[in-house]
C-alpha cells in the first residue's frame, strides 16, 4: 500500500476515534504512532520478522517528539496568556472594566448590552481564553441587565458572543497555536488580532444598537453619568490600558524604531503587572495557587493537544499526505476564492460539534498546506497570488479567519461551550435559553466574516506595518 | 472542555491509593504552574537587563526551553485524574451503565498502551543525550550556554509513568464498576453533561473576589 | 531502494548539493535508488543526528554547533579564526577531517557515516541600531551566533542569543538580537537583510560546519550498483554545489544590499588582528582543554586541521 493510502486511512480512524470520546490528546497520539508503525513496517514488505524493527523505529520516533516539539520559545507564550486572565480575575479588573464601559457607553440604545460588549473586549486584551472571559461576565453583566429589564436570554447571549472575543484580541492562546502549527510570526499574528477583534466588537455592539432602536420594550440605555464620574472610573480599568500598551510595544513599535522585546516578554511583563495589582488588591497564596494550578491544567491540556497531533502530523511527513491533499484542493476547477469559503463553511459545520482548539489543530496540518497551495505557494509574491496577498500575509489572513470560525463555534449549538457556560454559571438560565439569545449574534459573525473575506486589508495592515 | 469532573472516593484500598497518588499528582501539577510564574519572572529580568543594563540574561531562551517540559508534562497525571483532557461525549455521553464503563474501560486501557510505548520512546530519547562517561553526564546540551538537556528529557518519561499509574488505578476503576454494574464508582471522572462541566468550570473562578 | 532525506527550511543554496546528489543518484540507477527530500517533514533540525542513529531516515543534514555534546569533534571546523578562505578550502579541509578515525567513530556512535560537507563562506554580521564602527561598540549586543563563533563574540562583550534560522527574523524585528551572523545564501533565505541596516565585510570569524551524514545500516544494506551510483556522485554535487554559491548566491550578495540600503561596515587590518588575537587562542586553548577532558584526541585534531588548512592554503 502507498504511503498515501496509509496516511488517509489513519486519518480516519483518527477521526472516528475523536467522534466515539476518546481524549483528542491521546487519539491523535495514537493514530500517528499507528502510523508510523505501519509506513516503517510497509517499508520492509510486511515481513514478520521485521514488525519489531518497525515498531522500534516509531516508538523511538514519536518519542522524540513530546520534549522535542515542547521545549520551545514561542510555546512558552501559552501559559503565561493563561495566567495573566486569572490573574486579571483576582485583580478585580473584571469589575472595573464593566463599571467604567457602562458610564461612557450606557447611554447609547441598548447601552447595557454594548458596554457588555466592551468591556469583553476588555478583558480579552488581558484574557488569553474565550471561556473564562464568558464565565467571569456572566456573574456580573447579566444581574445588571436583567435588573434594568433586558430580555434573560438576550442578556446571556449578549455575554456568551462578547466572550468569545477573547480568542482574537491578542493575547490569544489560539493564535499562538495557530502560529505554532503553521510555523508563522506569532507576533504578527497577534498583532493582525487586533483590528478584526475591534471590527467584531463593533459589529456586534451596531447589532446591538439596531436591535434596541427596532425591537420597543428592548432595554433602556443607562444615562446620567456625569464627567466627572466618568472619569472617576477609568483609575480602576487603567491597569487594563497599561497592559495592552505593554503588549503591543513588545510586539511592534507605533512610533517606529525597535519592538521592546518579544511576545513572550510582553505577556510575561503584562502578567507580572497584574500579579502585582493582584497582590494590591488582597491576593493570598491560597488564590495564587489556585491560580497556578488552574494555569497549569489549562496550559496541560492544550500542550497535550499539541504534542499528541505533532506526533501524527510526524507521521503525515512519512505520508506526505499533506502534499497530497493540496495537489487535490489547487486541482479543482472552481475560483480559489470560492474553495476557500467552502473550507470556512466546511469549519462552521466542524465547529457545531467540535471543540476550538482540538479542531484547529486536528485540521490544519493537512488544510493549511492546501490554503497555502491555492494562493500560490508559500513564498509567492502578491502580484502571483489567488488571493492577491504575498505567501505569508496569505498565512496570517488564514489564521485570522480560522480563528474567528473557532469563535463562531463557540457560540453555535449544539455544542457551544461559550453558551455551556453561561448556563452553567446562571441557574435561571438552561443552554437552550442562551442559544436562543445568543443567535442574533450568528448574523454579526458572519457578518465579519464576510467582511474579513472581501476586505483582507482590515486585517492585513496592522502586520504589513511592521 | 476542561472541567473538573467528580470524582467520587470512599474507604476502599482503591480509593485510598487514587487519593495517595493525587497527592502526588498536586504536587507535580504545582510545579508546573510555578514553572509559569518562574517564566513570568525570568521574562521581567531579561527585559530589565537588556534596556536598562544594556547586560541581556545570558541563555534566557536556554532557560526558557529547560522550563517548558517542566510545565508541560509534570501535570499530565493530575489532569487526567480530573477528566480535563477534552473529548466530544457526544457519543460516549448516551451510554450508561454496564455499557459506559466497557467503553471507558477500552479507551482508558488504549490511552495506557499509547504511553507505555510513549515512555518507552522519550526513555529512549533522553537516553540518546545521556552518558555516564561525559562531563555533567551530557551528550546533547543547549546551543548558547551549554546547559545539558538530559533532565529536561527525563521529565517527559517520569510524567509519562506517573500517567501510566493513574490509567492502571483507573482502569481497575472502570472494571470493578463493569463487574459490580456500579452506578456512581469511585476512583475515576465521572461523565458530566457539558452544562455540568461548564458549572464546574465556572466555580474556578467564583471564590474571587465577589 | 528509496530513501528520506531530512533537511530543513526551503531549498536554498545551501542544499544544492542534496538536491543535486538525489538527481544523479537516480540517474545513475535507472530511477532504481531515490532519494526522497523532505524540507523539515521527518524531524526537527537540532534532532536530525536522533532520526539517523533510530534508522527513521538515512540521510541528514545537520550543523555541529547546534549541538556541540553530539558531534565533538567536528566542532573543531567551527573554531574562530581558523583561517579558511575560500568554499573550495573548507570543502577540502572538512573532507579531509571527515576521515580521520576520531571523528569517523564521534559519529558511529549515532549509526551515522559522513557523506560530504556543505561548504560555507566566512560568517559576517547583519544588524539593526547603530552601527559598530569598532569592536567595542558590540559590547553588551545581543547577536544570534552559534558555536565557535558565539563563543569569539564572547570575548569582545557579545551575548549570544540562540534560536532556530526560522525565528531569527523575528528576534532581529523585534530587537531581541541587535545582530545576526550568518553566511550571505542565509542572510537573503531568512529575509535579514530587509530589516538589517549594516553588514560586517571582514569580521569573517569564522564559520559552521553543517556535514551531511547516512545511515550506516542503510548504507551497507544497498547493492554495490546503488553504493556506488551515492558515493561516485558526491564530488560531481559538490562541485555544482560550490559553482551555484560562488556564481549564483554571490553574485546577487551585492545588489541585495544596495537594494535594502544596508551599509557596509569594514574594519581596519589592525582591529581584525586585534580582535583575532583575542578570540581564536583562548577559544581554541579551550576547546582542547574541554575536548581533552572527555577523552578526544583534541590537540592531534587541531593540528591536523591548521596542517590541512596551511596545505590548501589558495596562492
Ligand atoms: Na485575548
Ligand atoms: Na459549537
Amino acid at each position: 500500500m502507498a504511503a498515501i493510502d496509509i496516511g488517509i486511512i489513519v486519518t480516519i480512524i483518527m477521526f472516528v476515534m475523536v467522534l466515539v470520546g476518546m481524549r483528542v490528546a491521546f487519539a491523535a497520539a495514537l493514530s500517528g504512532m499507528i502510523g508510523l508503525i505501519w509506513i516503517f513496517w510497509s517499508k520492509k514488505g510486511y515481513a514478520g520478522d521485521e514488525f519489531f524493527w518497525a515498531l522500534t523505529v516509531a516508538v523511538k520516533t514519536a518519542g522524540q517528539v513530546p520534549h522535542s516539539k515542547i521545549a520551545s520559545q514561542a510555546l512558552s507564550l501559552i501559559p503565561t496568556f493563561i495566567l495573566i486572565g486569572y490573574l486579571a480575575y483576582y485583580a478585580g479588573l473584571t469589575k472595573a472594566l464593566f463599571e467604567a464601559a457602562k458610564r461612557w457607553v450606557g447611554w447609547l440604545p441598548g447601552g447595557l448590552a454594548v458596554s457588555t460588549i466592551f468591556a469583553t473586549a476588555g478583558f480579552a486584551a488581558v484574557s488569553g481564553a474565550s471561556v473564562a472571559t464568558a464565565a467571569v461576565f456572566a456573574r456580573i453583566a447579566i444581574p445588571e441587565m436583567i435588573s434594568v429589564g433586558y430580555n434573560k436570554k438576550f442578556a446571556a447571549g449578549v455575554v456568551a458572543a462578547g466572550g468569545t472575543l477573547a480568542s482574537m484580541i491578542p493575547p490569544s492562546a489560539i493564535l499562538v497555536i495557530y502560529a505554532i502549527i503553521v510555523e508563522q510570526d506569532v507576533g504578527k499574528l497577534l498583532l493582525a488580532g487586533f483590528i478584526p477583534g475591534m471590527v467584531s466588537a463593533l459589529i456586534y455592539a451596531a447589532l446591538i444598537v439596531g436591535l434596541a432602536l427596532t425591537i420597543p420594550k428592548f432595554g433602556p440605555p443607562v444615562g446620567g453619568f456625569s464627567w466627572r464620574q466618568r472619569f472617576a472610573a477609568l483609575p480602576g480599568a487603567l491597569p487594563i490600558a497599561f497592559v495592552i500598551v505593554i503588549i503591543i510595544f513588545f510586539i511592534y513599535n507605533p512610533f517606529g524604531g525597535d519592538a521592546w522585546g518579544t511576545p513572550t516578554e510582553g505577556g510575561a511583563l503584562g502578567a507580572f503587572v497584574v500579579f502585582c495589582m493582584a497582590l494590591w488588591k488582597g491576593m493570598r497564596w491560597t488564590q495564587l495557587k489556585d491560580a497556578l494550578l488552574e494555569t497549569a491544567k489549562l496550559a496541560v491540556m492544550i500542550f497535550t493537544i499539541i504534542w499528541g497531533v505533532l506526533i501524527y502530523v510526524r507521521f503525515l511527513g512519512f505520508a506526505d499526505l499533506p502534499g497530497a491533499f493540496a495537489e487535490w484542493i489547487t486541482s479543482l476547477h472552481q475560483p480559489p476564492l470560492m474553495t476557500l469559503v467552502m473550507i470556512l463553511l466546511a469549519y462552521a459545520v466542524l465547529g457545531m460539534f467540535m471543540d476550538a482548539i482540538g479542531m484547529l489543530l486536528l485540521t490544519l496540518p493537512v488544510v493549511y498546506p492546501a490554503v497555502m497551495a491555492l494562493n500560490g505557494g508559500e513564498f509567492v509574491s502578491a502580484a502571483d497570488s489567488a488571493f492577491g496577498m504575498s505567501g505569508p500575509m496569505c498565512a496570517i489572513w488564514f489564521g485570522i479567519l480560522v480563528v474567528k470560525m473557532a469563535e463562531f463555534c463557540l457560540i453555535t449549538p449544539p455544542i457551544g461551550l461559550n453558551c455551556f457556560v453561561v448556563a452553567g454559571v446562571r441557574d435561571d438560565l438552561s443552554v437552550q435559553d442562551v442559544f436562543k439569545g445568543v443567535a442574533p449574534f450568528f448574523i454579526a459573525d458572519a457578518i465579519t466574516i464576510a467582511t474579513l473575506v472581501a476586505l483582507p486589508q482590515i486585517v492585513l495592515w496592522l502586520p504589513s506595518q511592521v | 472542555m476542561a472541567g473538573h469532573a467528580a470524582v467520587l472516593e470512599d474507604d476502599s484500598l482503591l480509593s485510598r491509593l487514587e487519593r495517595t497518588l493525587f497527592k502526588l499528582e498536586t504536587l507535580l501539577a504545582l510545579i508546573s504552574g510555578i514553572a509559569v510564574f518562574f517564566l513570568m519572572v525570568l521574562a521581567v529580568i531579561s527585559v530589565g537587563g537588556r534596556n536598562f543594563f544594556n547586560q541581556p540574561v545570558p541563555g534566557y531562551i536556554d532557560w526558557i526551553e529547560q522550563a517548558m517540559p517542566l510545565i508541560a508534562f509534570m501535570g499530565i497525571a493530575y489532569t487526567q485524574r480530573l477528566g480535563g483532557h477534552i473529548r466530544m461525549d457526544m457519543v460516549i455521553g448516551t451510554l450508561s451503565g454496564r455499557w459506559l464503563w466497557a467503553a471507558e474501560f477500552v479507551g482508558t486501557f488504549l490511552i495506557l498502551v499509547l504511553m507505555i510505548l510513549l515512555v518507552w520512546g522519550s526513555w529512549a530519547h533522553f537516553q540518546r543525550s545521556f552518558d555516564w562517561n561525559a562531563p555533567l553526564w551530557s551528550r546533547d546540551s543547549s546551543m548558547d550556554i551549554a546547559l545539558p538537556l538530559w533532565p529536561a528529557k527525563l521529565l517527559a518519561p517520569v510524567a509519562f509513568s506517573v500517567l501510566c499509574v493513574r490509567l492502571v488505578l483507573q482502569l481497575w476503576g472502570y472494571g470493578r464498576a463493569f463487574v459490580l454494574g456500579l452506578v456512581e464508582p469511585v476512583a475515576v471522572p465521572l461523565v458530566q453533561s457539558a452544562a455540568e462541566q461548564a458549572a464546574a468550570e465556572a466555580e474556578t473562578v467564583s471564590d474571587g473576589e465577589d | 531502494t528509496e530513501w528520506n532525506v531530512s533537511v530543513w527550511g526551503k531549498r536554498r543554496a545551501f542544499t544544492e548539493h542534496i538536491e543535486k546528489l538525489a538527481e544523479l543518484v537516480s540517474k545513475k540507477t535507472n530511477g532504481e535508488f531515490t532519494l526522497n527530500i523532505s524540507y523539515g517533514g521527518l524531524s526537527k533540525n537540532t534532532e536530525n543526528l536522533d532520526g539517523i542513529s533510530i534508522g527513521a531516515f538515512e540521510m541528514a543534514q545537520f550543523c555541529a554547533g547546534y549541538h556541540r555534546d553530539k558531534n565533538p569533534t567536528i566542532t573543531v571546523l567551527e573554531l574562530p579564526f581558523l583561517g579558511v578562505s575560500t568554499l573550495e578550502q573548507e570543502r577540502e579541509v572538512s573532507q579531509a577531517l571527515y576521515k580521520q578515525p576520531a571523528v569517523v567513530k564521534d559519529l558511529a556512535r549515532w549509526n551515522a557515516t559522513l557523506l560530504m560537507p556543505s561548504p560555507l563562506p566566512q560568517y559576517n554580521f547583519v544588524g539593526v541600531g547603530p552601527a559598530p564602527t569598532k569592536l567595542a561598540d558590540f559590547k553588551g549586543m545581543a547577536v544570534r551566533a552559534t558555536g565557535g563563533i558565539g563563543q569569539a563574540m564572547e570575548k569582545i562583550g557579545a551575548v549570544p542569543t540562540s534560536m532556530s534560522a526560522t525565528e531569527v527574523r523575528q528576534a532581529l524585528d523585534s530587537g531581541v538580537v541587535k545582530a545576526v551572523a550568518f553566511a550571505p545564501h542565509a542572510h537573503m533565505a531568512f529575509g535579514t537583510i530587509e530589516t538589517g541596516k549594516w553588514w560586517t565585510t571582514n569580521l569573517n570569524p569564522g564559520t559552521v560546519n553543517c556535514p551531511v551524514v547516512v545511515n550506516t545500516d542503510a548504507l551497507n544494506a544497498l547493492t554495490d550498483t546503488e553504493r556506488e551510483a551515492l558515493l561516485g556522485s558526491v564530488d560531481e554535487a559538490l562541485d555544482y554545489y560550490i559553482d551555484y554559491y560562488n556564481n549564483n548566491t554571490m553574485k546577487k550578495w551585492g545588489p541585495a544590499l544596495d537594494a535594502h540600503g544596508i551599509e557596509r561596515i569594514t574594519y581596519s587590518p589592525e582591529a581584525i588582528a586585534a580582535f583575532k588575537k583575542e578570540a581564536a587562542g583562548p577559544v581554541a586553548a579551550a576547546w582542547i582543554k574541554e575536548m581533552s577532558a572527555r577523552g578526544l584526541p583534541a590537540q592531534k585534531l587541531y593540528d591536523f586541521v591548521e596542517a590541512e588548512i596551511a596545505k590548501t592554503a589558495p596562492n
